[in-house]
């Protein structure tokens, strides 16, 4: 295992299934959505992890705080294994670890202020009584931003870019450590993300906070994080530095993935895009899941799935392709 | 709940609160015992002693009636009420925790299902007895699944929701998840189901009656008035009349209830009203038909605006671009901004809430002869829609018909147009020119049979079979992959090189795909046109504060921090008087707010809708 | 599509199976014993010999397994039993009346369909307008209307007061084919008042919500005219809700017919089985609620034949 021992939180090997409805008699086939995952995030550490659809990500987030179990593999919380912890222990834990979600509209509870819910997370874990909690929450709205005068109002009345905004102030309410943000900016407009991005940017700063960054945007995620982790139908296929993923990407399909993105900056130099689509989670392919699209695959690549591991001279860069040592 | 919402609920709830009352009020009102007998006035008519009559023994109807509403509203509403309780729990316990749970309150409550209703209520009749006892039990098991069933389903979509996953990840205990978070939010469909099980019990309870198997005489019940009146309805047909009026005015006046409560608590089965294409409603008044007109396209002062509470709200403003031959135009702009709203109106497929005020929309058809797409008749709109002009839309798996083959679909494009003869050949043609891989195969799949990225790839093969003049797409590659959205771009682009006059409208949000398919990029914001001009100017050197912003914002640059823009888009009701986008403007001066800019050209080829123009670097 | 049809029709099999030993069940685990509870009418406690002699009849001595099985083994040969009261085939008569109970729901289905489904494509094309308005709001009043009163007041009304029609009775098929369908004309325009306006309803919706779709507006973008956007795109997507609204009603009719058929003496299933709870005819009661349930799971799993007829996507799971 090459990650770090001052790890905060760890995912050794995560493999998750889902089971397609099967009829009354069968379960239907599994699905995996992730394929022994290796991940770790340290003490004030922005993580990076992007793909495309049905990469797993979002799954990643959510098995990484455990609310979703994983189906093999563990996660580790500053070394405890988050499936022995007794229920209590564990409920406890949920104080420092937080998660922010994608839909702004979604994650808000319609029925109740946003004061109360923001409320919510000191009350569960009796870091404060009702009362106290609420004299806290003006001060968390201007944390994030917000009339601190707006605690008594329903989510409706705020605008996307501001309930996300909320989200992150019920998350900050329980002072994590570590907190997971699934796509947060993906359902806004482009003059509102770079708000919430560059809000999320200081509060890390500020506060220390380690942060698992989920996005298809490959552009946000250079901007907030440190490392990246890029995946495709349920496996890493490298992992390494923001800025050096950026400057010279490894492996074929971070490669396809950065020339697909559009970009103000190198209008019209996109090469041939990557041909054919993401096959189907119920039906991965053999091997390298990555080798039907790939232009460098060979046959040998159905037959083997490649490991992650250290490319050659290049320190922290870990990327999974048989043909690492003679690409391009 | 807003004032609408009482005002809806105001009649058939004073209607029903008005019923119950009376009910409640019977031993208290100057009424007839509803049992005492006085055979002697058998079926004599109303009279001063008795409003409404007496019946076959003589018992005063009016009485019975009132009592007879005491005890079918009890029955009733102790029914709904036990079988609200415990099916809305077995309901939430299913959805919550799934599994072996769902199967053990959810599965079995079904089988209750499998009984026709009347059929389990008289199971339970020969079992236990008639009597109002029975009739309450096994009310109560006939309705419960019903009510397990909206609870678990209303669960199972609420438990999936964000703010249900926020509460598990804050560490919330179930317990407060269950009754805290899942409960209020399921609520009002459980109140509409419960006003409507209030109503069916009724029915069943006078049916059960009226067959002598529900409540026991003498008790005075609606059913059994209406059993005893058919005896003599020869002689005394109002007899009958009473009871089936109290009868069926309860119920109408719950149902009414019911359809309220449900149009205000759960709105989504609510349809928008009238659907717009099946009269397209022409409200301009005609102006000259031009004869030249310069370009392919040429939209003109177009403002469109819908209704709102303190009268129409114009949702775009004074929209003019043209578009020549061969050129691709970009229609850039965040939500609310009019982008689409401005395509849909070159369509003509305008929801039937929004109206066309003012401006025009010349097109050069392929017979060479310009139109005006405001002021055309549907009729000849129809015949220029999938032929001259065609677009394509934001999602490709809902913009095909999940119930046809893709080919049939195809055709029908084509045959809409007076194509005959070989559909099937230039159906699988065109399948081929947009890059499907079997292209036979493809043409007798089902949409869900097909990969998103295939899908939009069909809906561009359908814009294309008639060899369009103009083609309209709507964020054809929002709903896709960044690999996906490289194809898509790259084929929409071998197409415009095919097809050599076609000119092109791309509506999009995203800054970075207009510079990799535009020749010129139109920026709009707040309904309004902000900035034109080629997409390399636009780009290299921004005239508006917006388009400069907007550029900075994106996460490309190698800088800390990104730029943003403070505040957010304003509704479309409380725009600024000004320049709308003054209250975000890091320019703006005094006489931004006060006055409207318009839009002037600041090059050739290039206007800016900003006083201060000059001064953005 | 055939793997599709066994797997559910081995659901539905599986399903009877439940509903019959759950009958079994209840007639067995209730408190108070069946026989005992039948002899006892009008609260006069039985004479013990008697109720030892009718739990020997009806093998109610016997250990409950061997009772399940012998019962089990009844149901599949087609035997229900025999009646306490006349010790008549229960079998033979449900053979006898059946027929004309599903005559009567399969009648009313057929006229609330013919009327329900053009009148709710109508309205929803205008929504909003004078025809959508009227018809909505008879649909309001028509629903709340209990079957009975509406039975009982067109017998009133058409048969005693304005002498129209008979007010109910029936004669066989084979004697008198006009008569015959006259009669049942009455009692299935009945089901139908309540039973068309529920389909309206549907319809009605089912079109609006359809006409919102994505793709009605992209068949429209593609030049198709009105009327084929209708037929092609519109209707056959609509009917999904219509399908499964008509065969949830349907399957209840089947015991709900019970109060049409008092009304009009109409001689199906329902006379038999009233008559069969009023005498506490367990064996009787029992043979019915079985052979509707069943027809009711089979019922379900033919719509369930016919989505996957009007929906590729259920076909191909």
């Amino acid at each position: 295992m090459n990650a770090p021992q001052d790890a905060l939180v760890r995912g050794e090997g995560i493999t998750r299934a889902f089971h397609r409805r099967g009829g009354l008699f069968s379960r239907g086939t599994p699905m995996l959505a992730l394929r022994g995952v290796d991940i770790a995030v340290k003490r004030g550490e922005a993580v990076g992890v992007v793909g495309e659809s049905g990469c797993g990500k979002s799954t990643l987030g959510r098995v990484m705080l455990r609310l979703l179990p994983p189906t093999d593999g563990r996660v580790l919380f500053e070394g405890e294994d988050l499936a022995t912890l007794p229920a209590a222990r564990l409920r406890a834990l949920r104080r420092r670890m937080q998660l922010v979600f994608q839909d702004p509209y979604g994650s808000l509870d319609p029925r109740r202020t946003v004061g109360a819910q923001i409320a919510d997370g000191m009350v569960i874990h009796g870091l404060a009584t009702g009362a106290e909690a609420a004299e806290r929450v003006p001060a968390l709205l201007r944390q994030v931003g917000l009339d601190p005068d707006h605690a008594k109002r329903l989510p409706h009345e705020f605008s996307g870019g501001q309930r996300q905004r909320i989200a992150v102030a019920r998350a900050l309410s329980t002072q994590p450590d570590f907190i997971v943000a699934d796509e947060p900016v993906s359902a806004l407009d482009v003059s509102i993300q770079a708000q919430v991005v560059n809000l999320l940017a200081d509060l890390r700063a500020e506060l220390g906070l380690a942060l698992m960054f989920i996005s298809h945007d490959l552009h946000v995620v250079r901007h907030l994080c440190d490392r990246v982790v890029v995946m495709y139908l349920g496996r890493v296929m490298e992992e390494g530095s923001a800025a050096e993923i950026f400057r010279a990407p490894a492996h074929p399909y971070t490669r396809a993935l950065l020339a697909a993105t559009p970009s103000l900056r190198h209008r019209g130099a996109a090469a041939a895009p990557l041909a054919g689509e993401v096959p189907s989670i119920a039906r991965p392919p053999s091997g390298c899941v990555f080798r039907t699209r790939c232009a460098f695959a060979q046959p040998r690549c159905a037959e083997a799935v490649p490991t992650l591991e250290s490319l050659p001279g290049a320190g922290a860069r870990r990327i999974a392709c048989h043909r690492a040592a003679e690409l391009p | 709940m807003r004032r609408s919402s009482i005002r809806a609920l105001a009649v058939p709830g004073v209607l029903v609160l008005l019923v119950v009352l009376v009910a409640l009020a019977a031993p208290i009102l100057p009424l007839a015992d509803p049992v005492r007998q006085d055979v002697a006035n058998r079926l004599s008519g109303p009279s001063a002693g008795h409003w409404l009559g007496q019946d076959e023994y003589g018992r005063d109807v009016l009485s019975r009636i009132i009592w007879g509403a005491r005890v079918s509203l009890t029955v009733a509403a102790v029914a709904a009420a036990l079988a609200a309780i415990v099916g809305t729990l077995l309901g939430i316990l299913g959805g919550y925790f799934r599994g072996l749970v769902e199967l053990v309150t959810v599965r079995v409550a079904e089988i209750v299902l499998c009984f026709p209703p009347l059929l389990l209520a008289l199971l339970v009749v020969t079992l236990l007895g008639p009597g109002a006892g029975t009739l309450v039990f096994s009310l109560a098991i006939l309705f419960a699944p019903g009510f397990a069933r909206v609870a678990y389903a209303e669960t199972l979509s609420a438990r999936a929701l964000d703010y249900v996953t926020a509460q598990q990840a804050l560490g919330a205990r179930t317990r407060r998840i269950l009754f805290l978070t899942l409960l209020p939010n399921i609520a009002p469909p459980l109140i509409v189901q419960f006003s409507l099980t209030v109503a069916a019990a009724m029915v069943l309870e006078s049916g059960l009656s009226f067959l002598g198997l529900g409540v026991v005489p003498p008790s005075p019940s609606w059913g059994l008035m209406i059993r005893g009146a058919r005896a003599s309805m020869e002689q005394a047909p109002l007899l009958l009349f009473w009871p089936c009026l109290a009868l069926t005015g309860t119920v109408l006046v719950l149902n009414l209830l019911c359809d309220r409560l449900r149009d205000v608590l759960d709105p989504r089965g609510k349809a928008a009203g009238r659907p717009g294409f099946l009269g397209r409603l022409i409200a301009l008044p005609p102006a000259p038909a031009p004869r030249q007109a310069p370009g392919l396209l040429t939209v003109d002062g177009l403002t469109l605006s819908v209704p709102g509470p303190k009268g129409p709200i114009e949702v775009v403003r004074d929209v003019g671009f043209t578009l020549a031959p061969g050129e691709t135009l970009a229609i850039v702009g965040e939500s609310g901004s009019g982008k689409t709203l401005t395509g849909l109106t070159v369509m003509g497929l305008l929801p039937a809430a929004v109206k066309p005020v003012a401006g025009s929309i010349l097109f050069t058809g392929r017979d060479g002869r310009v139109r005006d797409l405001l002021r055309l008749p549907e009729p000849e709109m129809r015949s220029l829609r999938g032929r001259d002009l065609a677009m394509i839309f934001q999602d490709p798996s809902s913009s095909l018909n999940p119930l046809l083959r893709i080919g049939s679909q195809l055709a029908e494009t084509l045959r809409a147009h007076g194509v005959r003869n070989g559909v099937r050949d230039r159906v699988i043609g065109l399948l081929r020119q947009v890059g499907l891989p079997d292209p036979e195969r493809a043409a007798d799949a089902y949409p869900h049979e097909i990969s998103g990225g295939q899908r939009q790839r069909v809906m561009i093969a359908a814009a294309i079979a008639n060899g369009p003049r103009l083609l309209l797409a709507d964020e054809p590659t929002t709903a896709l992959d960044v690999t996906v959205q490289a194809q898509i771009l790259a084929l929409l682009a071998d197409l415009k090189r095919a097809e050599g006059g076609m000119g092109m409208a791309f509506v999009t949000h995203n800054l970075a795909v207009v510079g990799e398919i535009a020749d010129r990029v139109l920026v709009m914001y707040a309904g309004e046109v902000v900035e034109e001009g080629p997409v390399a100017d636009v780009f290299a050197a921004p005239r508006h504060p917006y388009t400069a912003a907007l550029i900075a914002s994106m996460p490309e640059g190698d800088a800390e921090r990104l730029t943003a823009i403070p505040g957010a888009v304003p509704q479309p009701w409380a725009m600024p008087a000004g320049c709308r986008f003054a209250p975000r403007c890091t320019l703006a001066a005094e006489a931004c707010r006060a006055t409207a800019p318009a839009l002037t050209e600041v090059a050739p080829g290039r206007s800016s809708r900003c006083l201060r123009w000059k001064e953005v670097a | 599509m055939l793997a599709f049809a066994a797997r559910r029709l081995l659901v539905s099999l599986g399903l009877v199976w439940v509903v019959a030993s759950l009958v079994f069940l209840v007639i067995h685990l209730i408190p108070g014993d069946p026989a005992e509870l039948l002899l006892s009418q009008g609260g006069i406690a039985p004479d013990p010999a008697a109720v030892e002699e009718l739990r020997e009849r009806l093998g109610l001595n016997e250990p409950l397994w061997t009772q399940y099985l012998t019962y089990m083994g009844g149901l599949l040969r087609g035997d229900f039993g025999l009646s306490l009261q006349d010790e008549h085939p229960i079998a033979e008569e449900i053979a006898l009346r059946l027929p004309r109970t599903l005559e009567l729901v399969g009648m009313a289905g057929l006229l609330s369909v013919i009327f329900g489904v053009p009148l709710g494509i109508a309205a929803a094309m205008r929504a909003g307008g004078a025809l959508d308005r009227i018809l909505s709001a008879w649909a309001g009043f028509a629903l709340s209307v209990p079957v009975f009163v509406v039975g009982t007041l067109a017998v009133l009304v058409l048969a005693q007061q304005l002498k129209l029609v008979s007010a109910g009775g029936y004669v066989p098929l084979a004697r008198d084919p006009g008569r015959h369908l006259a009669l049942l004309m009455m009692p299935a325009a009945t089901i139908a008042v309540g039973l068309g306006a529920v389909v309206f309803r549907v319809m009605r919706s089912s079109v609006l919500e359809v006409l919102e779709r994505e793709h009605v507006r992209a068949a429209q973008a593609r030049g198709l005219a009105p009327a084929a956007i209708i037929r092609r795109h519109v209707l056959r997507n609509a009917l999904t809700p219509v399908v499964t609204v008509v065969a949830l009603h349907l399957g209840s009719l089947l015991g709900g017919t019970v109060l049409v058929e008092f009304v009009f003496n109409w001689p199906g299933l329902s006379g038999y089985l009233v008559r069969a709870v009023e005498a506490r005819d367990y064996p009787e009661v029992l043979g019915i609620v079985l052979v509707i349930s069943t027809l009711f799971v089979l019922l379900n799993f033919l719509v369930d034949l016919l989505y996957a007829v009007i929906d590729p996507r259920v076909r191909h799971g």
